[in-house]
């Protein structure tokens, strides 16, 4: 069985699990090319007009593969922690998906509670029944993959340069290259590092949730607000840049909350959707990058 | 201590009764309007969705009047309605107004103790007793019940009515009369009576007016101003319309959502389209689309401000049911910048499309 993955949303964070689960499963994989000008505007043609972009762009990943594969995963992550969501989107992603792309293989339904190795398995049990009769597979390879994705770490913490900027937003837009147009390329270039917030301990992060009125229900609400608050009020950065999604209403809320947390230090809100010009993009990040300067100076 | 909240529909009038049994100071702010709108989108972060908006312009015409209390709800996700609270007092804080917020939250997030606490700040002023406030709080949910029936029931006979515009008039003098009235058991008795009224309303049965259901997210298809008074509009056009979710809809499915018996029709109407749970209204949404076919009525209008989550999902699915069911559905987006024009021939034009689908383009004459 040939099993489709789109490369958008949380791939860049997932992909060890995915990637080893189908393998172990016994199937093959057909995963879609990075972001490119085809994803985006096939994306922008099949998804409801009102999406963000990197919901578009996995519509345009979808439709790039449909046709090579028996099974698309579209994986509807629920909570990656109790009491915590993404965004309502990612509940209802396979609805999207199914009712806006045409002509779609087979696709994976079963909601994703990440909270407990328990309830995962319960997405691995249903999932993995689409490929194979065999439990004890399903089983061995569930367990692979969770070891997989055990050692895999990722996140950008550069040492050793003059200036160093926090690059927070959600993962799907600080690690695909395309959407954001390199950023972190770009940056070096300046001679400027870069620190994610996947390089900051999870404790450290909850610590400085506590301060906020009401406890945030979006993971990457909670991970972003703490990690900006932990690398200004530490002085691990020089300024931060937040690459934000036209229309997301989880960030409408935490650039606020993270204005209102750091006062004046430097602040960079990064607008991306799909008519982002790529020079203004640059003379932003310029002029910031040269506004970090003189401040050292 | 003076209590203001912000408008939802006719929330204001059970929140008078309420207030008033409770013997509690309170100020209803000005009935929502352009005013109250331009200041909000003045203050709000611009990437905040329509009701944040609205609401700080409550909030600053009652400051204006003395309020110095914010009563609001919250929820806890994925929606983001759960952190204005959070972002309105930081953002009147920075407008140098200092106002105490009461945040009635679910007990599962802030803890018995803690909402039974924040319940108790609100009586704070009263001098009634536990039993009076008990009565006082099921007089507020009578009224509640009371306005939102008598609502729809003039909604959908002014379909039926001989004397075009019998309804509405009678709906708009029934809510002034009730601003009126002071205590609960007043306003009850006025209710009752205009309750009457409405039946007594002259209608023609053999009518088959064209019937449209309102679906969408909660506080724009509540909050007229917000959906630019879309259901009078209908009403003028002598047409039916029907909107399930009310302020004594979500009493009764918050009450009724521990136990998993809330809403069951529309669980399963929206089984096929959206089985999960995914936030603010989304299942209504779709449920209600299906529903509406069910119950015979000739196109639905889903009205949502612009970058709301889970209704950007349900749109998605509804072109799907209005395929599946031939049943048309319109989705009208609003935002501060929504214009009236645009907006208005977007609804006529739906409505000739209903029309000629009747064969009966007579049916409003």
């Amino acid at each position: 069985m040939r099993v489709g993955i789109p490369k958008g949303l949380m791939y860049h964070n997932y992909y060890p699990f995915l990637h080893t689960f189908f393998e172990e499963l016994g199937a093959e994989l057909i995963v879609s090319t990075d972001t490119n000008k085809d994803i985006l505007d096939n994306g922008v043609k099949y998804c409801v007009d009102e999406a963000c972009l990197p919901i578009k762009v996995f519509h345009g990943h979808v439709h790039s593969i449909k046709d090579q594969c028996d099974l698309m995963v579209v994986p509807r992550i629920m909570q990656l922690r109790e009491r915590e969501f993404i965004c309502p989107k990612f509940c209802g992603l396979p609805e999207m998906v199914v009712n806006s792309v045409p002509d779609l293989p087979m696709i994976t339904m079963a909601p994703i509670y990440a909270t407990s190795k328990a309830r995962l398995y319960d997405w691995a049990k249903v999932t993995g029944k689409m490929v194979t009769n065999n439990r004890g597979k399903v089983q061995k390879a569930f367990e692979a993959a969770l070891e997989k994705q055990r050692g895999y770490k990722m996140g950008l913490d550069d040492k050793d340069c003059t200036l160093r900027i926090a690059l927070s937003g959600h993962p799907y837009c600080i690690h695909d290259t395309y959407l954001n147009m390199n950023i972190v390329k770009k940056l070096k270039k300046l001679g400027v590092g870069v620190l994610t917030e996947e390089c900051i301990e999870e404790t450290i992060i909850d610590n400085e949730v506590t301060r906020l009125y009401k406890r945030p229900f979006w993971t990457f609400a909670r991970k972003n607000y703490g990690f900006t608050s932990h690398a200004t009020n530490r002085g691990l950065v020089d300024g931060i840049i937040y690459i934000s999604s036209f229309a997301c209403g989880i960030d409408s809320v935490v650039v606020e909350l993270i204005k209102h947390n750091i006062g004046e230090f430097p602040f960079l809100v990064l607008k991306i959707d799909e008519h982002t010009g790529e020079a203004g993009i640059d003379t932003r990040i310029e002029a910031f990058v040269d506004m970090l300067e003189r401040r050292g100076s | 201590m003076k209590i203001t909240f912000p408008h939802m529909g006719n929330v204001y009038i059970a929140a008078k009764a309420l207030f008033e049994d409770l013997g509690v100071e309170y100020v209803i702010p000005p009935i929502s309007n352009k005013g109250s709108l331009e200041i909000g989108a003045l203050h709000s972060p611009e990437e905040m969705c329509l009701p944040f908006k609205i609401m700080i312009g409550n909030y600053m015409h009652a400051i204006e009047l003395g309020a110095d209390t914010v009563l609001i709800t919250g929820s806890c996700g994925p929606c983001r309605f759960g952190e204005y609270c959070e972002l309105q007092i930081n953002l009147l804080n920075k407008l140098g107004h200092n106002l105490d917020f009461i945040v009635i939250d679910s007990p599962g997030d802030i803890g018995r103790k803690e909402l039974l606490n924040r319940l108790g700040r609100i009586t704070a002023g009263s001098k009634k007793n536990k039993l009076e406030k008990i009565g006082a709080l099921m007089n507020a949910v009578k009224v509640a019940n009371l306005v939102d029936e008598i609502e729809a029931k003039a909604r959908y006979l002014a379909g039926y009515e001989v004397n075009k515009g019998d309804c509405k008039k009678l709906l708009n003098q029934c809510k002034r009369d009730a601003m009126q009235c002071k205590g609960g058991q007043s306003i009850i008795k006025l209710l009752g009576t205009y309750k009457d009224k409405l039946s007594s309303i002259r209608v023609d049965k053999s009518k088959q007016p064209i019937k449209i259901a309102i679906i969408g997210e909660i506080y724009t298809v509540i909050e007229p101003f917000s959906s630019l008074y879309i259901e009078d509009k209908l009403m003028d056009y002598g047409i039916s319309s029907k909107r399930t979710l009310t302020p004594s809809w979500w009493l009764k499915n918050l009450v009724l959502s521990p136990t998993n018996m809330n809403q069951l029709e529309i669980k399963r109407s929206a089984k096929n389209y959206l089985s999960h749970m995914i936030g603010g209204h989304a299942r209504e949404c779709v449920g209600e689309a299906v529903l509406a076919h069910e119950e015979g009525f000739d196109g639905a209008i889903q009205i949502f401000p612009m970058g709301c989550m889970p209704e950007i999902v349900s749109k998605a699915i509804l072109p799907t049911i209005s395929k599946d069911k031939d049943f048309p559905i319109l989705t009208l987006v609003v935002d501060e910048m929504t214009g009236e024009a645009g907006y208005v021939t977007r609804i006529e034009a739906f409505i000739d499309l209903l029309e000629r689908r009747k064969e009966n383009v007579l049916s409003r004459c």
